[in-house]
């Protein structure tokens, strides 16, 4: 029974292929866009501006507010009613970008919060401009506050896109769904489905500790 | 009361303890001092078992540690260990600091730990401070409840792990004045610290330490006025040039 | 363009929403009592210092963590039927989302307990604590009010993950929306809809989890040094 079922598996090898290629492909594409955008919403943030920051906050908000279920729905259905069409592949780019881009810009302010007013106080009376201040003593020691979190967004990242497969995108979880209809052993299918995952998940999260280990022993915290 | 022979530690590689023999007899009060990293936090530490000895023989209380007979947590009961960051329980009151060993450890019913722990608070100047928080607290103040929380469980000795210097200049004579006032009931107490001024009006005997090992001990008026060797003479004209 | 935007529509189907609304709040919170129950479990389990008991959560832990919510829910879906264990849809979502969210929780209580320090753990044994009479009266006191803000954290992200639930189809909030869709071609009315319930829930937690990190805040924790 199993070895005829792992038979079936077997020939869907390609599938299985192709839905872990979708999902490194959606989350790649959207985790590069995504950090970009997020670290230019966490600048301007942060930038003094009080109606960029509530702005930005607000719409970070919503996001982090609502189900990415929900979002990707949103997005799916409801811009082409405005006129843009888009297939499964870009709204689910669009989507996971987005989600992508506003926790990236938490960190990233949180980030830029943690560096000591001392810091640009010395940065402003060497008189480095305000690009320079941010760009050779600001966010280089927000960046080794920001990074273990980043790290991790981007395993939750991952996981999310797994969600886009509600709109018919044939991703990992998808495939998974398509198998599990010929070869009823879900225990079986979703395993699999989910070592898939693990491969590409894990050693970031172990990357993401090994990054926060680091810190926190640099900043001489105590441990149990 | 407290009896090291040949004791040895390492952290690692790092050769801590180095052949420590040392005696403390009861009612006796040692002041230990030494730059830092000379294993002087370290030896008072093993005393109550915080850090665990490699080789040699350590007896407290009549108690070798280590041994299978030797029970830790009851012999700790005796020993009151006061540290340099304080370490009160932030989310209990003086009072409650002060009883919460008696109660839970020493089982004495609740009224008569309060009452005790009233009367030490009261002992270390602190009669007004029952219910205020650690946070509500200055730095001399916490040590000083930090020492009647010892003080409550009776203990048989006292150490002392650099109590004042995590302490503001103007406070360190408050704590110095309570625990003055320790000594001269009688408790045997060692102390970690390098203030002389209290070494001088207190202690029976200053051991100097350097690179984990003993190198002079006398009393405080031949330490002080006349070092024997080298490195204690460089480490006084250090402290002492201000 | 949406000038054709039904508020009408959305009115008549206000007692599916508030149905869904209900659904997705109590299925959330006992998702959430059962994922504490799970974490306090896992914590307990990874604090010992036998490996026996420390490395099944370690790994199970990982794996949750490293395996998104979907495919765990379908592996319970699809899979339970095979052990012959059948559920209604209902309870495979509340499972699936308590088993998540434990492994979470497990992490936060953990990084509660470890951020006391650990003069506070030497004062408990140098004044003769047992192990566990050091964690009744000094660690799990002060770790407790450290792991309320992060609680309420892991319970906002909860009741959004509980909208996976529509995928197999649970009637929840996120259903309603879908049934509004579908129903009436209008995507736009029942999925906009759906996330200002969401922003109701969200809002809703996200003050408390605020409110009560002042109120913890009040008597700061950590004396000085």
């Amino acid at each position: 029974m199993i070895w005829f079922q792992l038979q079936s598996l077997m020939g869907s090898y390609p599938l299985a292929l192709r839905g872990l290629g979708m999902t490194i492909a959606l989350s790649g594409i959207s985790l590069v866009l995504g950090t970009i955008l997020g670290f230019a919403l966490g600048v301007l943030r942060t930038s003094g501006s009080r109606w960029l920051d509530s702005a930005i906050g607000l719409w970070v908000d919503l996001i982090r507010g609502t189900p990415f279920l929900v979002q990707i729905f949103l997005i799916f259905f409801i811009l082409p009613e405005l006129g843009i069409e888009l297939d499964a592949f870009t709204a689910g780019i669009i989507a996971l970008t987005n989600l992508a881009a506003c926790f990236i810009c938490e960190i990233v302010a949180a980030g830029i919060r943690s560096v000591p007013t001392g810091q640009v106080e010395a940065a402003l009376a060497s008189g480095l401009s305000q690009w320079q201040r941010m760009r050779q003593v600001v966010l280089p020691q927000a960046m080794r506050v920001s990074l273990p979190p980043l790290v991790g967004q981007y395993v939750l990242l991952i996981k999310d896109s797994s969600v886009v497969s509600a709109i018919g995108l044939t991703d990992l979880t998808r495939v998974g769904w398509l198998v599990v209809q010929r070869v009823p052993n879900g225990l079986l299918v979703f395993a699999i489905v989910g070592i898939g995952y693990f491969v590409v998940c894990y050693p970031l999260i172990l990357l993401a500790r090994r990054l926060e280990r680091r810190m926190s022993a640099a900043h001489g915290e105590v441990q149990l | 009361m407290i009896e090291f022979r040949g004791v040895n530690k390492w952290f690692g590689a790092l050769h801590v303890l180095k052949d420590i023999t040392l005696s403390v007899e009861p009612r006796e009060v040692v002041v230990v001092c030494g730059p830092s990293g000379s294993g002087k936090s370290t030896l008072i530490r093993c005393i109550n078992g915080l850090e665990t000895i490699k080789d040699g023989d350590l007896v407290v209380d009549g108690q070798r540690l280590g041994d299978r007979a030797t029970n830790m947590t009851e012999l700790r009961t005796e020993i009151g260990f006061v540290f340099q960051a304080f370490n009160l329980y932030p989310h209990k009151t003086a009072l409650e600091n002060v009883t919460l060993a008696p109660i839970h450890v020493r089982k004495i019913a609740r009224a008569e730990a309060e009452a005790s722990g009233r009367e030490m608070l009261a002992k270390v100047g602190l009669g007004d401070k029952f219910n205020a928080y650690p946070s509500e607290l200055s730095g001399g103040q916490q040590q000083r409840v930090a020492i009647a929380r010892c003080l409550c469980m009776r203990p048989k000795i006292m150490l002392f792990d650099e109590p004042t210097s995590a302490l503001d200049p103007e406070m360190i004579s408050e704590v110095l004045d309570v625990m003055v006032g320790v000594a001269e009931e009688g408790m045997t107490m060692m102390v970690v610290t390098h203030e002389m001024g209290f070494a001088r009006k207190v202690a029976q005997r200053v051991v100097f330490m350097d690179a984990g090992a003993v190198v002079e001990t006398g009393t405080p008026e031949e330490f002080f006025s006349d070092p024997k060797t080298d490195r204690s003479r460089a480490f006084l004209s250090k402290i002492l040039r201000h | 363009m949406l000038e054709n935007f039904s508020f009408r529509t959305i009115v008549e189907y206000l007692p599916l929403f508030g149905q869904g609304f209900a659904a997705t709040l109590w299925l959330s919170i006992v998702s959430f009592a059962g994922a504490l129950a799970v974490g306090i479990i896992l914590c307990a389990m990874n604090l010992q210092r036998s490996r026996l008991l420390q490395l099944p959560a370690k790994i199970y832990i990982d794996a949750i963590r490293a395996t998104p919510l979907l495919a765990q829910l379908y592996f319970l879906y699809f899979g339970l039927p095979r052990l012959g264990v059948v559920l209604p849809e209902l309870f495979v979502g509340i499972l699936a989302l308590a088993l998540n969210s434990g492994a979470y929780i497990a992490e936060i209580i953990r990084a509660g307990i470890l951020s006391i320090s650990r003069g506070q753990v030497e004062a408990g044994i140098a004044s003769g604590m047992t192990y566990a009479q050091r964690m009744r009266l000094v660690i799990l006191p002060q770790a407790i009010r450290v792991t309320i803000p992060p609680l309420l954290g892991q319970a906002i992200v909860l009741v959004k993950d509980s909208a996976l639930l529509s995928l197999i189809s649970v009637a929840e909030l996120t259903r309603a929306g879908q049934l509004l869709a579908s129903d009436r071609f209008m995507p736009a009315e029942g999925f906009l809809t759906t996330a200002a319930c969401y922003l109701v829930l969200y809002y809703g937690l996200k003050s408390l989890a605020v409110f009560s990190a002042r109120w913890l805040g009040v008597r700061p924790i950590g004396s000085r040094t």
